[in-house]
């Protein structure tokens, strides 16, 4: 009887404790222009890093051609954010945000060299899927809505379809594994 | 009454000097007729193409063809436009039989269609458009 009770206590702490964080969520973290930048950048970066690990290790012709899709798509995104970073003489800002996706990412790679040659595709493709659907609910719930530049928000407006489109490939590449 | 007919219609034999200069302007007429109708005959009937034959163009943009059905006539041709700052390409969705090859931002591609297609962009595959030959 005391213990379901101190459960319930823990529940109804846990729940308040996820409510608040809910709406203390969307205020923090605050990002400036500059970080938003640099987050788009780490995160386009990171994607390229998983894809030059896969070019590395798989056989699979869907494997490698998902692979060199995301290096040359991520790839083109970096290119529009630097130009803009360029154009508006400013420079992506390191931040919390992008230390955190790098020091997860460190964690993926170690766990992308480690796979066996005969579950690395699996390994790989399942990561990317997560990866994208990360992305996108970062890219749409934090990065647009903090976004000042107008010019920024329309770069991360248009390369959300493109993270859609990477997903739905990957799920598609995920049925095949 | 008839007299003067007779003399009138002497008159007007009369002021044709020869039989050849008689016949020269229907003649002359009739050629003309002739070359225009042989000059001017559009070369697309000739060949049995579609002489109506329009241009509709599809945007590639975010990711998406638009739009991504077009109905056209038999001989229309398409022209694909890359409006995104990713490669995309136009390749026929169900043997891969041609392809566009990859083309980037602000290029295009165009196509004579004159059977009902289902492409997709072989760099993006969840990308799909179709195009119907209408009557």
């Amino acid at each position: 009887m005391k213990t379901k009770r101190k459960n319930a206590l823990i529940l109804v702490c846990l729940v308040l404790l996820g409510t608040s964080k809910l709406t203390f969520g969307q205020e923090s973290p605050k990002l400036i222009d500059t970080e938003i930048a640099s987050v788009a950048v780490v995160a386009n970066q990171i994607d390229i890093d998983y894809a030059k690990i896969a070019l590395k290790r798989s056989k699979n012709k869907e494997i490698i051609d998902f692979a060199n899709r995301m290096i040359e798509d991520h790839k083109a995104v970096i290119q529009q954010a630097v130009a803009l970073v360029e154009k508006l003489g400013v420079n992506p800002k390191d931040n919390a945000v992008s230390q955190s996706l790098l020091k997860q990412s460190k964690e993926t790679l170690k766990t992308l060299k480690k796979a066996s040659r005969k579950d690395f595709d699996k390994v790989y493709i399942d990561n990317e899927v997560a990866y994208h659907k990360a992305v996108i609910d970062a890219v749409n719930g934090l990065l647009i809505p903090e976004a000042d530049n107008l010019e920024l928000k329309s770069l991360l407006e248009a390369v959300v379809p493109a993270l859609e489109v990477h997903l739905e490939h990957a799920k598609m590449v995920q049925t095949k594994i | 009454m008839l007299k003067w007919f007779k003399l009138k219609f002497k008159i007007e034999m009369q002021s044709h000097k020869s039989p050849v200069s008689k016949y020269l302007l229907p003649l002359a007429l009739l050629v003309c007729g002739l070359i225009l109708m042989v000059g001017f005959t559009n070369p697309d009937k000739l060949l049995n193409r579609n002489s109506n034959a329009t241009t509709h163009t599809v945007t590639i943009f975010k990711m998406k063809y638009h739009p991504a059905h077009l109905n056209v006539k038999k001989g229309d041709t398409v022209v694909w436009i890359n409006k995104d700052f990713f490669p995309h390409d136009v390749t026929e969705e169900t043997t891969q039989k041609w392809t566009s090859k990859p083309f980037n931002q602000g290029e295009k591609w165009s196509k004579v269609v004159n059977e009902d297609i289902k492409y997709f962009c072989n760099l993006h595959r969840v990308m799909k458009g179709t195009i119907t030959i209408i009557k």
